[in-house]
């Protein structure tokens, strides 16, 4: 692609015999912001510390603004890292620990000042100078560690895992925070998530990972309505996945008639997906939860279980019953594998 | 367990364990001649006497220059030791550690006979150096030990902030690492002095005429004289010790690296 | 970035090589020396030798003996002190600990002299004695093995402590105060409870206080003097009157590997018991 401003090519990262990352090909452009999404050990953090510097890889190319950086150290690369534990230096202030890579880099005293200062504003921390990170709340550390990599200037952005410590009310918070830095400053950021309500929120284009491989790449909304596969579909919440044979669904527990073919090996519901009260099927309720404006049930049918979400207007289903239900065509997506 | 229970068994076992000192104090300050307690009359002369004699002060010196010297070698090399340990994957790790480990596994008397043998004699090494080797090899597992769980305590992911910031890898270490291990550090020294300088058994075969360590030097005395001027120096040791020890724990919380 | 091995061995080198030469290479010599009755000839006429004299055997039998009873009794007197200390409220918890720790940060020589000062001929517990009439004249306190005993209790009673009161730190909370709700009682609290999970700081007090008082010199020196000798004061005495290396070099053998068996058979007795 002519416009990556980050270009990975072939990049194949292992520890010792073990390959956590394949032949990796993956193009960033400039502005962009990314997320690397997968689960645990999908290598996700791997390639973010490759772009970082802070792995050297085994084979393949890293390209940043259309120079080869494989081999440029880390403290020469000007790439910003948040951490995910933040790795703010405990023992210097708020201040210093913005200005740490500014002095670093012997620039003259007043622009430090100036520049930390600004950066400090940027995250709403103004007033913070001279605390220490010990004596402030996860979500400051959190927007200092995020000033201390931007005062940098850095080229990219990378953000471990940069919500998962904060409660859910400061996550909100700093979701916009994030998006609105990245507007205000244009900078292309790439950040690491293992949850996919935070990767489709907040980024312009979603990575999907699995076992070092790109699963599936596109926009948060061609992900959400169209995976591609069996991992990418029960990763975007398509829970009841079944396999079809002829006309038949079947699972290892057994089979149900779904009534046509098509020419793909898997469909997928989701639980919202899957009509209750009515249809051709029948099952008995194992478990039911309230969930506000729905109710979420599991199902044993002749598929195993079955989970289906069933509106609150409807009677509720009470544990043992027998309930009818249906996958139907409309709301099955077709899966190539 | 009702709270007197507990008192009464802590007091009695804090007495069994500090009460003796009280009393050493005590027989230190007695007017009379010959070590009793109760004292015979009360006065400072024996606590006086211990600086005036000269033996004392030659063997204090070379204790305090072996603790102090002692220690530092031993953090000079067992602060990159620890390091190395805590950072680097090395393969044969678990055996370094054992190797340096091993000077306080093996019986001090064994240490001291081993070096005196062959060692001291086979390369003709002075008696303050074989000392000085000796008191080094006895504290450098202290200093490897403490610094090592200081490290451990310090994420690695900081270091690397540092790095992606700028950093070199030694600028890393010494802008990010050493102010934050500093506790540990003056902890291990703290625990390297007071080990050194109590030590006894590795340091009676090495010992020689007119060079001693203090705390043989006060046995030898005891086998000659039985008056309370070692008392009254055994007090001061305690005072001082106790001292360190107290200023450490408002420094730094010592007991947490112990 | 930071797998740079060669670099890392460059670091550990000094410290490693510096034990290694000055400590392990003369120690291994001298243990080596243990099986060279006479030198060039390997063979076990050293430990022969050593256990046919009646003198060594006894003095071998009674460190053994010491070794033990120190760490039993402390090991005792530690459950309880430790109990107590972690059930102090948190604010007399850090002094009271603290007061455990101190004794170690001073001379022994400092701490075994107290017991002459109180077990000496003029010492107060005999003058408790002549002034209550129990005897016409001091009897001897110093030069037993009960003074031994008790100074080297008193001198490793604190590593079994603090031993023990980090395990029990360690033990879940509200585990005892179940135990009693189930209709446990305390005698099977301890033993039900307590003791299996803290039998791992039991194992290392119980390591440290034996091999402390089995190559302690000090108090056996000062309090046992030639009367009642130990393995230490024996070694001391096989180089120092008599120049016998080979036995020296025996001792040594034997002092090490007792130390390393009391490590193995404590570990042995606390995986049999769980």
């Amino acid at each position: 692609m002519s416009n990556a401003y980050v270009s990975l090519t072939g990049l194949t990262l292992s520890y010792g015999q073990t390959v956590a990352v394949p032949e990796l090909n993956l193009d960033i452009r400039k502005g962009e912001l990314i997320a690397l999404l997968g689960p645990s050990g999908c290598g996700k953090t791997t390639t973010m510390r490759a772009i970082a510097g802070l792995l050297a890889p085994t084979s393949g190319k890293i390209m940043i603004d259309g120079a080869d950086v494989t081999r440029t150290p880390a403290n020469k690369r000007g790439i910003g890292l948040v951490f995910q534990s933040y790795a703010l230096f405990p023992h210097l202030s708020a201040f210093e620990n913005v200005a740490f890579g500014l002095r670093l880099q012997k620039q003259p005293d007043a622009q430090v000042r100036a520049k930390t200062e600004a950066g400090m504003a940027t995250v709403g921390l103004t007033g913070f100078e001279t605390r220490k990170p010990s004596e402030m709340s996860g979500g400051q550390q959190q927007r200092l560690a995020l000033a201390r990599s931007l005062v940098m200037e850095p080229k990219v952005l990378l953000l471990d895992e940069p919500l998962s410590n904060l409660d859910a009310r400061l996550r909100l918070e700093m979701r916009n925070e994030l998006q609105r830095v990245q507007k205000d400053t244009g900078i292309t950021m790439v950040f690491v998530t293992h949850d996919q309500s935070e990767a489709l929120a907040l980024a312009d284009r979603v990575v999907l990972m699995k076992d070092g491989k790109i699963e599936q790449l596109g926009t948060p909304a061609e992900l959400y309505a169209e995976p591609s596969t069996a991992f990418a579909a029960n990763f975007m919440g398509f829970e009841n996945i079944f396999r079809l044979e002829g006309a038949d669904l079947v699972s290892d527990h057994g089979r149900l008639p779904f009534g046509t073919e098509a020419a793909v090996p898997l469909l997928a519901w989701r639980p919202g997906g899957v009509a209750v009260g009515k249809g051709p099927h029948v099952g008995r309720v194992i478990a039911s939860s309230f969930a506000g404006d729905h109710r979420e049930y599991v199902i044993d049918s002749p598929l195993g279980q079955i989970k289906a979400d069933a509106s609150i207007d409807l009677p509720e289903v009470l544990l043992g019953q027998q309930v009818a239900f249906d996958l139907p065509q409309a709301t099955a997506r077709h899966l190539a594998a | 367990m009702s709270r007197l229970t507990i008192w009464l068994i802590l007091g009695t076992t804090l007495t069994f364990l500090i009460g003796p000192f009280l009393i050493v104090i005590f027989a230190g300050a007695s007017a009379g001649e010959t070590l009793t307690f109760p004292p015979q009359g009360l006065s400072l002369k024996w606590y006086a006497k211990v600086f005036t004699v000269e033996s004392f002060r030659d063997s204090f010196a070379l204790s305090m220059f072996l603790a102090i010297f002692g220690t530092l070698t031993a953090l000079l090399i067992g602060i990159p030791a620890a390091y190395a340990l805590n950072r680097y994957n090395l393969p044969g790790a678990e055996a370094i550690r054992t190797i340096v480990a091993a000077p306080i596994i093996v019986p001090g008397i064994i240490v001291g006979l081993a070096l005196l043998r062959y060692f001291v004699v086979p390369l003709d090494v002075t008696i303050t150096m074989a000392l000085f080797v000796t008191h080094t090899a006895l504290v450098l597992p202290y200093a490897v030990r403490v610094v090592s769980s200081s490290l451990n305590n310090l994420r690695a992911d900081m270091e690397e902030a540092a790095v992606i910031l700028g950093c070199t890898r030694f600028q890393a270490f010494v802008k990010v690492v050493l102010p934050n291990i500093r506790g540990g550090i003056l902890a291990a020294f703290i625990l390297g002095f007071v080990t050194s300088f109590n030590e006894v058994p590795a340091s009676l075969f090495l010992s020689g005429p007119g060079v001693r360590t203090l705390p043989i030097d006060m046995l030898s005395y005891m086998e000659i004289t039985f008056d309370p001027s070692v008392a009254a120096l055994s007090a001061l040791l305690a005072f001082m010790s106790v001292a360190i020890v107290f200023v450490a724990e408002r420094l730094l919380g010592f007991s947490r690296y112990v | 970035m930071f797998l740079n091995r060669s670099e890392g061995f460059a670091l550990a080198l000094p410290a490693a090589l510096f034990t290694f030469l000055v400590f392990l290479v003369p120690v291994g010599i001298l243990l080596s020396a243990a099986f060279q009755a006479e030198p060039g000839v390997w063979s076990l006429q050293g430990y022969v030798d050593f256990f046919s004299e009646s003198l060594n055997q006894s003095v071998f039998l009674r460190t053994l003996k010491l070794g033990i009873l120190v760490a039993g009794t402390s090991a005792v007197i530690g459950y309880a002190a430790a109990f107590c200390i972690v059930n102090l409220p948190a604010s007399s918890r850090g002094r009271i600990f603290g007061l455990v720790v101190l004794p170690l940060m001073i001379s022994p020589v400092a701490r075994t002299y107290a017991w002459i000062v109180i077990l000496g001929r003029t010492g107060i517990v005999n003058d408790v004695i002549v002034g209550l009439g129990l005897s016409e004249t001091p009897i001897r306190l110093l030069f037993t093995e009960t003074a031994v005993f008790i100074g080297l209790l008193q001198l490793f009673l604190p590593l079994m402590i603090i031993s023990l009161v980090s395990a029990m730190e360690n033990i879940p909370r509200d585990v005892v105060p179940a135990a009693r709700v189930l209709g446990a009682s305390w005698f099977q609290v301890f033993f039900r409870v307590i003791l299996p999970l803290t039998k791992e700081g039991l194992v290392i007090g119980g390591t440290l206080v034996f091999t402390g008082a089995l190559t302690a010199y000090i108090t056996p020196a000062i309090l046992g003097g030639s009367k009642v000798l130990m393995l230490e004061t024996l070694l001391y005495q096989k180089v120092n009157v008599s120049n016998d290396f080979v036995s020296a070099s025996v001792i040594a053998m034997i002092l090490i590997v007792m130390c390393f068996s009391a490590n193995l058979v404590l570990k042995r007795i606390a995986s049999v018991r769980s």
